[in-house]
């Protein structure tokens, strides 16, 4: 139990560092919110090996926590509603059990921008912005190919140092 | 990675270059033809669509008035009560940002969407 | 099991609630507004800002338009304004009387003997006697154009005995200007409205506007960027436009001012010849170098002063004068469509 804590612990830092990271990094595609993903790698981790349960409190602290921290209420919205799309349906995903971590990734990754950008729409009540959708699906698989190859790498090295988390 | 990831990515990849295609097809296809909006005081009156040939009689309460001709793509004000004339012998216009102007009547022909440079403002 | 299902389903709530949230959140996004008014400098007059309703916006408007309205009616030439000592006072009181001023007015006429110098007399806030016979002249000729007439030579050589900038005595300690040489007057065509746009560009910023972009029949001026960073984009008219149209050319602003001087707006034509609303202060006579020319400067009474000034100059003339000035860029436009810039004027051309 005590070691649980600690990992989750550990990740939820690790997460934050990543927003924070994130948050330095002069990415501008004109749309509020629009990153590249770099904490999904923890969530991702924290999915393979922790279970559905911990992912999910760790990316809803994650982003609460970062949003206070570096950005705003509407930047949390943005951020909350790409995170729990591309965590649901990396979730999905990972039952369907059809992909390998990376395609697990490359979906959140996908549906982290299209949950920004449903939003965006939403907010600023522009239909016009759909026409960034394909450059946001495809800097989505690639961000989610990278960061899955990644997580992948973490997930088998971390399983056998510190052995199965989750359920 | 699986090869079930590999025809995840190129299902995406496909998606978006299909998304793409579509998108600028249905932008390609919608986008707005020109129009000379109408107003007075910096209240809309209405708008023209320049291919279409016509002639506008701007009507002001006071009795003054502009005559707007729109003709072969172009809006031009070819007669008007204002003393000075200067929205008269304006050049006709026709790419977006231009206007005519009748500073005594306080009427503002400006084109809208259409071909040219989109600007924010304008000095002459 | 069906605990991971009650898990997706509130992962699916929180995304709807994200969403309704957002709808609430949005009042804090900047919308862009614009507005117009007619009855200021003669001029149709437009500012465009951003602010997060269009109440807000209303508000700042009125609030510029009112400080406009007060510096139009204190540099208006042809019109009192009760309980306003304007340039008119000055010009009815020359001879006479100094005429207790606004320090606005004091400021504004400071600017235009600091021009004079600058310029060597090509830019004259004193030359008010001749201009106004152009004036009645150019107003006659495009009332009745068949009986268009020239202003004779004597007259205008009598008028321009009386434009000697030394003759305006200003008194700032007591905040008074006089003219000495009772048939003097003041025209401050060339600088007021740029010295005023200035102003309100330094009051926007008072009251709280980031990104406000001026346009006072041509001068313009921008207060900061957009609202979304990018620079605010002026057209600049060609004159040649009769077979061109729309705008070949367009610069780029940042908290910078743009003005153009041309001959195509006000002008009124004799026997064919087209005679445009700026005189030449060395010749007493319509400028007729080029078409037009356009000032970028960080101040919009500069900017203003300098576009009248290179309009009265020689393009090569004009172009060692802007090269010898910081931070003043200008850009020509000649007759036959040719175009000479500045070494640092970037413009944006269409393709």
């Amino acid at each position: 139990m005590a070691k649980k804590a600690a990992y989750m612990g550990m990740l939820t830092a690790l997460a934050f560092v990543f927003s924070y990271i994130e948050s330095l990094l002069p990415i501008n595609l004109g749309i509020p919110g629009v990153k590249l993903g770099l904490a999904n790698l923890v969530v991702i981790v924290a999915l393979y090996t922790m279970g559905l349960r911990a992912a999910f409190t760790l990316s809803l602290v994650r982003i609460i926590l970062a949003g206070f921290t570096f950005g705003n209420p509407a930047s949390m919205v943005y951020s909350l509603a790409g995170g729990m799309l591309s965590l649901l349906v990396m979730v999905l995903g990972r039952k369907a059990k059809l992909f390998s971590v990376t395609g697990v990734s490359v979906l959140g990754g996908v549906f982290h921008n299209v949950g920004q950008i449903l939003v965006a729409m939403l907010v600023m009540e522009n239909a016009n912005l759909a026409y960034y959708l394909p450059v946001l699906v495809l800097s989505g698989t690639a961000a989610g190919v990278l960061i899955g190859i990644m997580a992948a790498i973490l997930v088998k090295r971390l399983k056998k140092a510190i052995g199965d988390l989750g359920y | 990675m699986k090869k079930n990831d590999v025809i995840l990515i190129a299902g995406i990849l496909l998606f978006a270059l299909a998304a793409f295609g579509g998108l600028s097809w249905y932008s390609a296809a919608s986008t707005q033809k020109a129009e000379a909006v109408v107003e007075i005081d910096g209240q809309e009156q209405g708008h023209y669509p320049l291919e279409q040939d016509t002639t506008v009689d701007i009507q002001l309460v006071d009795g003054s008035y502009n005559l707007l001709e729109i003709k072969d793509g172009k809006a031009d004000i070819i007669e008007a009560s204002c003393p000075d004339k200067i929205c008269v012998n304006h050049h006709p216009v026709s790419k977006r940002g231009e206007s005519l102007v009748c500073l005594p009547n306080k009427v503002v022909v400006e084109i809208k969407n259409g071909e040219g440079m989109e600007v924010d403002g304008t000095t002459h | 099991m069906k605990k991971k299902y009650i898990m997706v389903a509130v992962l699916a709530a929180v995304i709807i609630l994200a969403g309704v949230v957002s709808k609430y959140s949005s009042q804090g996004e900047l919308e862009r507004y614009e507005t117009t008014f007619f009855d200021i400098f003669d001029t149709v007059t437009s500012i465009t800002g951003y602010a997060k309703s269009e109440e807000i916006f209303a508000g700042q408007a009125e609030l510029l338009q009112k400080r406009m309205q007060h510096y139009h009616e204190m540099f208006d030439i042809y019109h009192t304004y009760e309980g306003v000592n304007n340039i008119k006072t000055i010009n009815d009181a020359a001879g006479v009387e100094p005429v207790k001023v606004d320090g606005e007015i004091i400021s504004l006429l400071k600017l235009g003997q600091e021009m004079y110098q600058k310029t060597g007399g090509k830019l004259n806030i004193a030359y008010g006697s001749v201009l106004s016979v152009w004036h009645e002249y150019r107003e006659a000729g495009i009332l009745e154009p068949e009986n268009a007439q020239l202003p004779p030579e004597s007259l205008l050589k009598e008028r321009a005995g009386h434009t000697d900038m030394q003759k305006i005595v200003i008194d700032e300690g007591a905040s008074t200007v006089f003219l000495e040489d009772p048939q003097m007057r003041l025209d401050v065509g060339s600088i007021g409205k740029g010295y005023a746009v200035q102003r309100l560009a330094e009051y926007a910023q008072e009251i709280g506007m980031e990104h406000v972009l001026f346009s006072v029949g041509g001068n313009v001026c921008a207060v900061g960027d957009k609202a979304d960073g990018t620079p605010w984009r002026v057209g600049v008219e060609d004159p040649n436009a009769e077979w061109q149209g729309g705008y070949r050319q367009a610069v780029d602003i940042v908290g910078e001012c743009l003005v153009t001087s041309g001959d195509y707006q006000r002008y009124y034509e004799v026997d064919g010849k087209r005679y445009c609303h700026i005189i030449n202060p060395d010749t007493g006579m319509p400028s007729e170098y080029f078409p037009s020319v356009t000032v970028l400067a960080k101040d919009s009474g500069m900017a203003d002063a300098l576009s009248t000034s290179l309009f009265n100059m020689e393009l090569e003339e004009g172009l060692a004068f802007v090269e010898s000035i910081e931070d003043v860029e200008a850009m020509w436009i000649m007759e036959d469509g040719e175009i000479h810039c500045s070494s640092g004027f970037k413009v944006n051309e269409e393709e």
